[in-house]
């Protein structure tokens, strides 16, 4: 288990990938985000975005999972988050992209409160071409190492 | 036909309260499933040992209610095209089974757009309360409105 005291400012990482469906565009927007450049292939040509774009909940919906599978595959001791301190999307997020997550960590400190302990994280969302289409920049919270049940300390 | 609220429309101070999500196990279950599968977003019992001491939505669920509930009430008579992205989200208390959800949305800020004289950016802040009036998730939308006067004149 890796817990709040083996995670290091400086730390970077690249998460898996995904690509991006027109199905679950279209999916997503239906349930959560039904605006026509998100949902009709045609009247998403006809806007300012020239084609279907993913919600930009949606994109932030695949970073989370893509964060979340590497969190799993690196036995980190994630509690949540309270938050986060901004999101840009910066480039639409088409069908048929294949998007991948950079991550890096800006700084750590303990809570004084609880038995846990904070990451300021900024993540970046590449597609295919390299180009950066979403950033954000957030708070995680992870049990900490003596505080952990069986733990030994 | 009504007329959209343009950028020119907007005033500083502006407040809309509307919404109502109904949120469930299965749709919390469901998302998490897809995009959040830790353990208190996605099982009971797991939940329930956990320090939420029970199910709790994904709070990027959460969002996605919000954007849900935006588009039914607030984004229709609107003329925007879609958002940069938000500041200062907080995640201020877990949205759980049975929670029915509204928004409270205030205009804190306009800005002209100095590459795109067609398009205003507008910051909102939006806030998602309870049934109990308890403050949720709290965050400033940066959204993009256009402005009137690059309206096509057959409009």
């Amino acid at each position: 288990m890796k817990y709040w005291e083996d995670i290091r400012p400086g730390d970077t990482s690249t998460l898996g990938s995904h690509t991006v469906t027109a199905e679950e565009i279209i999916a997503f927007a239906k349930k959560y985000d039904p605006q026509p450049f998100h949902l009709d292939e045609e009247a998403a040509r006809r806007s300012i975005f020239g084609g279907l774009i993913a919600s930009g909940w949606h994109s932030c919906a695949i970073m989370m999972r893509l964060s979340v599978d590497a969190m799993r595959r690196e036995e980190m001791a994630g509690v949540g988050s309270p938050g986060i301190d901004s999101c840009r999307w910066q480039k639409p997020v088409r069908a048929g992209d294949t998007v991948t997550v950079r991550t890096e960590i800006m700084e750590t400190w303990p809570s004084r409160t609880k038995p846990l302990g904070f990451i300021r994280r900024k993540a970046e969302m590449l597609n295919q071409h390299g180009e950066i289409v979403l950033t954000v920049i957030g708070i995680g919270m992870f049990q900490r190492r003596a505080t952990a049940p069986g733990s030994g300390a | 036909m009504t007329d959209l609220v343009y950028f020119e429309d907007v005033q500083v101070g502006d407040t809309h309260r509307f919404g109502q999500y109904a949120v469930t196990r299965e749709e919390i279950i469901e998302y998490a499933q897809q995009f959040d599968p830790q353990p208190f977003h996605l099982d009971e019992e797991a939940a329930k040992k956990s320090m939420f001491g029970g199910l709790i939505a994904s709070g990027w669920h959460t969002g996605a209610m919000l954007i849900r509930m935006l588009c039914d009430h607030a984004i229709p008579g609107s003329a925007t095209t879609g958002a940069l992205g938000f500041d200062d989200l907080k995640w201020l208390k877990p949205v759980r089974p049975g929670d029915i959800l509204s928004v409270e949305t205030e205009v804190r800020e306009k800005t002209e757009s100095r590459s795109r004289p067609d398009i205003g950016v507008v910051k909102i802040a939006s806030r998602v309360h309870d049934q109990r009036g308890e403050t949720k998730m709290t965050l400033v939308s940066l959204v993009l409105y256009r402005r009137r006067s690059a309206r096509p004149a057959a409009g």
